[in-house]
C-alpha cells in the first residue's frame, strides 16, 4: 500500500460509498458512540479547552524544535543499545527493514497497526522476500485476510459487517463457528497467539516517542502491541518523524488527549513504553532493537502554513464528527488517511495531482476544527488548499474561474448588485412554480436535481424598506 | 440605538421577509435601523472556493458600505461569521487592516445582538406550534453563538420546542458545496430531513436562511409538510 | 550502537524551518495551562480508592478490598475462581504479603495446582509457562485512580509476560500506591530520568482486561491479553 489507494476516480468512489448501506449505517452508529464517549470524558474534566490549549502548545513547541528532539531521542535509543535509522523516502525505510529481517534470517513478522508502515507499503516490500507478515490488530488482521484497505485510522475495519468477517475467516482460515463477534474474536485470539509465539521479528508503529529517555509509547486495547514487543527477539519500531514529545510528562498529556478523543476512554487497556533492547537478565523483549524514523514528505510541510497539520496525534476525532465521512466512509477519500485530516495531509504528503478533489469533500462546517484535541485549524487549511489548487496549481475548472471573476465584478459593484436584487424574481420566472424553483438553470441545476430552490420574494426587501421610509415614519 | 442592517445577499435576493422581520424586530426593541444601500455580499462564496483575490473585492465593498455604521446586525450566523474573519484575511494589508478590524468588531448576528449587546432574552413574541431548531454550523462554530437563539426561543409564548437529533451535523449546504458536491450534499440533507421528521415538528427554525432553504427544499421535494422559518419570523410574531 | 543518516536528515529539517540546526540549549517552556494537575486534586487516599473502585466497573475489572490479614483469603478465593496454574513475579513484597506461603499451601492441598515464580535463570521457560498459565499475578507499582490503571515497571524479576500471556490477571494493589492519575506516574519517571536513573526497558500501564471493538463496534472483552482481571486493594497504610 502507499498513501494513495487504487485508481478509482473520486466521483465513483463517492458513489460507491453512498450506495453502501451497511457501511453508512455502521459509520453513523459508530460516530454516535464515539461522539458521546468523547463528550462524556471531556465534560468530566470540566476544562477541556485548557487541555486542548496545552496539547496545542506542546505540539507547537516540539515541532518548532524537532531537529533537537530527534537528535536527543536517537542519542538515547543508541545509548540503550538500540539502532536508529533516519529514512527520508519509503525505499530507504523499507530496504533497511528488509535487511534487518534478512540478517536475522527471519521468516515471520508480527506487526501492530501502524499508519506510517501503510504509507511505506512495508508489507508489500517484505513480501518480495517471501516474508510472512501478520497484522495483529484484530481489525487490521481481518482486512489483511480480505485484502481490503483500512477505512478509518482507529477502527480500520469499520466498514465490514460480521457476516463478511465470518466469510473471510472461513475461506482463509477454516473457521467453522457463527458470526457472533465473541466467537469471531476468540478465533482470532487463538490464531494470532500462535503467530505471536512463532514470529522472528516484531514491527510496531509509534504513538509517541519520548525524547528524554528514548521510550516508545504504544497505545492499544487488545494487547497486541505488548505481544509483539515482548515475544520476538528482534524488534523494529517505525515512526513518522513528528510523533515525538520532549519528556514523559508531555507524553502523558497527549496520551490522555488521544484516548479520550479517539475512543472516549480515560486510558486504553494498554499503554506501553518500551526503551531499547531488553536489559541484562531480562527475558521478555528483544535483544536487537531498531528505531526507523521516517520523513516521507513531512519535512516539506515544516515552515509552511500547514505546519500545524503535523501536530496530528491520529485520534480520528475529526473523522468521528465529520458529516461527509459519515455519508461516504473512508474509502471514498482514496487515501489511507480519510476524513478531514486525510483531506488536509494527503495532498501535502502525496501531491495535489492525484488528490485535488479532497479539499472540496467538505462543507466547511468546522466540526473537525472544533473536535481536534490539538487545535489544528482543519477547515481553514482546506480553504488554503483550495486557494493553492486554483491559484498556484491551476487545477480549478475554467468555468468556475469565470464564474468567480463574474462574482467579484458583481459583489464589488453596488449598482450591478442592486439591479440583480431587483431582477431576481423576473430572471428566475421561467423556472418558477408557485414559490419554488424545481428545475433551475446553470449551476442551480446541481441544487434543483434533488431539492427545491426558493423563488425570490414578490416584493424585494429594498423596495419594502424604501416604501416604509417614504411612508413618513417620524 | 442606531443599527445598520446587513441583510446578506441570500435574503436580499431570495428571502426579503427575513430582512423585514429583522428590521421590525430591532425596531420593536427600540433600535433605529438604517440600511446602507452600497452593501453587497460578504465574499464567502469566493473565499471558501479558494478565490481569495476575487473574495477580497467583495469584502472591500462591504467595508466601504458599513464604514459609518455603529453596529452592523445581520440575520445570518454564517455571513456575520465571515465578517469576523476579515481581520485575519487583511492582517498584512496596511490599507484595509483597520477597516477590517472595525467591521469585525461592530458586527453581530441578530440573536447575538439581542442577547449579548442589548441584554434581551424575551422579545415578547407569541408563536403557537411545535418547533425544532437547527443550530447552523457557522453560527455555532465560527461565530460561537450557541445559547442566544435558544434563550430567545424558550421565552416565546405558546412555543413547543423539540430537540433535533444529531443537531450538530451540517445540513449539507456549505455554499458552493451544495452544487459542486451535489451527491454528498444531497446525502447529508436527506439525513437532516429524516431527523427533522423524527421530531414531529411543524416548523424547522434556524438562524441561517440558506441552510433552511436547503433542508426545506429537500423536504418539499420529498413531499413533507414541515415549514421552514427563520428565527426572526418566530421572534417577530405577535 | 549505530545511528544512520542522521545529519543530513536533521539538517534538512532545520533548513525547512528556516534556521540553523538546534543541537543544544532547547528548554521545555513553562506551559500556559496545567489542567492535568487539577484532576482529583485534594482527594484523600480513601477518596482515590473510591474513584478507583468505580472506574473498575467501567473497565470490566473485579475490584476487591482487604487488609494484610484478609489478603490470604481474598487472594485464595480469587485464584480458585480463575484456575490452577499461576505465574507470579519474583517480587520482594511476596514474602511481606504472605503470597509465597499462601501459594505453597494451596499447592500442597491441590495436586493439580502449578506455581511458577519468575526466574531469570530459567530463560524462556518463564514465557512457556506463562503462555499456558491460567493466572498471572503481580503487584502494582503505581496505581492510577482516574483510569483504574496498574503501572508495572518490568524488569528481570517481573517479566512483562506475566500480565500478558495467562488467561486471567490479578494485581495486588497496596493502597499506598494509589495516585490520582497517570500525571503522577510519568512525573516520577521523568524525575528519575533527570536524576540519571535508567528508565525500565518496559513500563506497562494496564487498565483491566484486553478488549476490542473492531467487529461492528461490539465491545469484546478479552482479545490478545487476559480475558478477565481482578484488582485486590490491600490496606498497607
Amino acid at each position: 500500500m502507499s498513501i494513495k489507494l487504487g485508481d478509482t476516480p473520486y466521483v465513483e468512489r463517492v458513489q460507491e460509498g453512498l450506495h453502501n448501506d451497511f457501511m453508512r449505517q455502521a459509520v453513523a452508529s459508530a460516530q454516535g458512540r464515539f461522539r458521546s464517549g468523547k463528550r462524556k470524558r471531556a465534560e468530566e474534566l470540566g476544562n477541556w479547552e485548557e487541555w486542548r490549549s496545552l496539547g496545542e502548545e506542546i505540539r507547537t513547541h516540539t515541532l518548532e524544535n524537532i531537529d533537537y528532539y530527534l537528535q536527543q531521542l536517537s542519542d538515547q535509543v543508541a545509548e540503550r543499545g538500540g539502532n536508529v535509522y533516519f529514512a527520508e523516502i519509503p525505499e530507504e525505510a523499507n530496504n533497511y527493514i528488509r535487511n534487518v529481517v534478512k540478517k536475522k534470517n527471519g521468516k515471520k513478522v508480527a506487526k501492530t497497526k501502524s499508519m506510517v508502515t501503510e504509507e511505506l507499503g512495508l508489507n508489500e516490500a517484505l513480501k518480495k522476500d517471501d516474508i510472512d507478515i501478520v497484522e495483529t490488530d484484530l481489525g487490521e488482521w481481518i482486512l489483511q485476510l480480505d485484502e481490503d484497505p483500512p477505512s478509518h485510522i482507529v477502527t480500520p475495519a469499520i466498514h465490514k459487517d460480521k457476516e463478511s468477517i465470518k466469510r473471510t475467516f472461513t475461506e482463509k482460515r477454516g473457521y467453522q463457528k457463527s458470526d457472533d463477534p465473541e466467537e469471531l474474536a476468540a478465533f482470532a485470539r487463538e490464531q494470532l497467539r500462535q503467530e505471536f509465539l512463532s514470529a522472528d521479528v516484531g514491527i510496531t508503529g509509534c504513538n509517541f516517542a519520548v525524547a528524554e529517555s528514548g521510550a516508545i509509547t504504544l497505545v492499544t486495547n487488545e494487547g497486541n502491541a505488548e505481544m509483539v514487543t515482548a515475544l520476538p527477539d528482534t524488534q523494529i519500531t517505525v515512526m513518522g518523524m513528528e510523533r515525538l514529545v520532549p519528556t514523559w510528562e508531555e507524553m502523558e498529556v497527549l496520551v490522555s488527549l488521544l484516548t479520550r478523543s479517539a475512543v472516549g476512554q480515560n486510558l486504553t487497556s494498554y499503554i506501553t513504553a518500551i526503551t531499547g533492547p531488553r536489559l541484562e537478565d531480562e527475558i521478555d523483549g528483544p535483544d536487537d532493537y531498531h528505531l526507523v524514523i521516517v520523513d516521507n514528505g513531512r519535512s516539506n510541510i515544516l515552515g509552511t502554513e500547514f505546519q500545524s497539520a503535523l501536530h496530528c496525534i491520529r485520534c480520528a476525532a475529526c473523522i468521528n464528527v465529520c458529516p461527509v465521512y459519515r455519508q461516504v466512509g473512508g474509502h471514498a477519500y482514496g487515501s489511507i488517511y480519510p476524513g478531514p485530516i486525510g483531506a488536509v495531509i494527503t495532498p501535502l504528503l502525496d501531491g495535489y495531482e492525484d488528490h485535488k478533489e479532497l479539499p472540496y469533500a467538505s462543507s466547511l462546517c468546522g466540526a473537525c476544527t472544533e473536535a481536534c484535541p490539538v487545535k489544528i485549524p482543519l477547515h481553514e487549511q482546506l480553504i488554503r488548499h483550495r486557494e493553492i489548487i486554483v491559484e498556484r496549481e491551476d487545477l480549478g475548472s475554467s468555468s468556475e474561474k469565470i464564474a468567480m471573476q463574474g462574482y467579484a465584478q458583481w459583489a464589488s459593484n453596488p449598482a450591478a448588485y442592486k439591479l440583480s436584487s431587483k431582477m431576481a424574481r423576473t430572471a428566475l420566472k421561467p423556472w418558477t412554480k408557485g414559490e419554488k424553483v424545481t428545475n433551475g438553470p446553470g449551476p442551480l441545476k446541481g441544487w434543483t436535481d434533488t431539492r427545491d430552490f426558493p423563488a425570490p420574494s414578490k416584493q424585494s426587501f429594498r423596495a419594502w424598506f424604501k416604501d416604509r421610509q417614504k411612508g413618513g415614519e417620524v | 440605538m442606531k443599527v445598520s442592517l446587513f441583510i446578506t445577499c441570500f435574503c436580499d435576493l431570495l428571502a426579503a421577509d427575513v430582512g423585514k422581520n429583522t428590521v421590525e424586530l430591532l425596531e420593536h426593541v427600540g433600535c433605529e435601523v438604517d440600511f446602507p444601500e452600497q452593501q453587497t455580499c460578504c465574499g464567502q462564496p469566493a473565499f471558501n472556493s479558494g478565490y481569495l483575490q476575487e473574495s477580497k473585492k467583495a469584502m472591500k465593498q462591504m467595508m466601504k458600505a458599513f464604514q459609518y455604521s455603529k453596529y452592523v446586525v445581520g440575520p445570518s450566523g454564517s455571513c456575520v461569521g465571515m465578517l469576523k474573519e476579515y481581520p485575519k484575511i487583511f492582517k498584512d494589508d496596511p490599507v484595509w487592516r483597520d477597516a477590517a478590524q472595525d467591521l469585525a468588531d461592530k458586527s453581530y448576528e441578530i440573536t447575538q445582538f439581542l442577547v449579548d449587546v442589548l441584554g434581551i432574552t424575551d422579545v415578547g413574541s407569541t408563536f403557537k406550534g411545535k418547533v425544532t431548531y437547527h443550530p447552523s454550523c457557522h453560527m455555532t462554530r465560527i461565530l460561537g453563538v450557541r445559547e442566544a437563539p435558544m434563550k430567545l426561543l424558550r421565552n416565546v409564548k405558546g412555543i413547543e420546542l423539540i430537540e433535533l437529533p444529531v443537531k450538530e451535523d451540517c445540513c449539507g449546504f456549505g455554499g458552493t458545496f451544495a452544487v459542486k458536491e451535489e451527491a454528498l450534499s444531497t446525502a447529508m440533507v436527506e439525513e437532516k430531513s429524516r431527523h427533522v421528521t423524527e421530531t414531529g415538528a411543524q416548523y424547522l427554525v434556524g438562524g441561517d436562511m440558506a441552510c433552511l432553504a436547503n433542508i426545506g427544499g429537500r423536504m418539499s421535494r420529498e413531499g413533507k409538510h414541515v415549514k421552514i422559518a427563520h428565527i426572526t419570523e418566530i421572534l417577530n410574531h405577535h | 550502537m549505530a545511528i544512520k543518516n542522521r545529519e543530513s536528515f536533521l539538517n534538512n529539517l532545520a533548513a525547512n524551518l528556516g534556521r540553523p540546526r538546534r543541537k543544544q540549549g532547547v528548554e521545555r517552556p513553562t506551559w500556559s495551562f496545567n489542567p492535568q494537575q487539577e484532576v482529583l486534586k485534594g482527594f484523600t487516599q480513601d477518596d482515590l480508592v473510591d474513584v478507583l473502585e468505580k472506574q473498575c466497573d467501567v473497565i470490566h475489572t473485579t475490584f476487591k478490598k482487604t487488609d494484610l490479614a484478609g489478603l490470604n483469603d481474598t487472594l485464595k478465593e480469587t485464584i480458585e475462581n480463575y484456575g490452577n496454574s499461576i505465574i507470579a513475579s519474583n517480587d520482594s513484597r511476596n514474602e511481606e504479603y504472605g503470597i509465597g506461603d499462601l501459594l505453597s499451601v494451596m499447592k500442597q492441598n491441590n495436586p493439580d495446582m502449578e506455581v511458577h515464580f519468575w526466574d531469570s535463570s530459567k530463560d524462556k521457560e518463564n514465557q512457556t509457562f506463562a503462555e499456558r498459565a491460567d493466572i498471572g499475578l503481580t503487584f502494582s507499582d503505581i496505581t492510577l485512580a482516574e483510569s483504574a490503571t496498574v503501572t508495572l515497571f518490568n524488569d528481570k524479576d517481573n517479566g512483562r509476560s506475566i500480565s500478558l500471556l495467562p488467561k486471567t490477571y490479578i494485581a495486588i494493589i497496596p493502597k499506598s500506591t494509589v495516585v490520582p492519575r497517570i500525571t503522577q506516574a510519568t512525573e516520577k519517571i521523568h524525575k528519575a530520568n533527570q536524576r540519571g536513573e535508567k528508565t525500565p526497558s518496559f513500563v506497562s500501564f494496564i487498565s483491566g482486561p484486553s478488549n476490542s471493538a473492531d467487529i461492528e463496534m461490539n465491545l469484546i472483552v478479552g482479545v490478545h491479553g487476559p480475558t478477565m482481571a481482578t484488582y485486590i486493594l490491600v490496606d498497607d497504610m
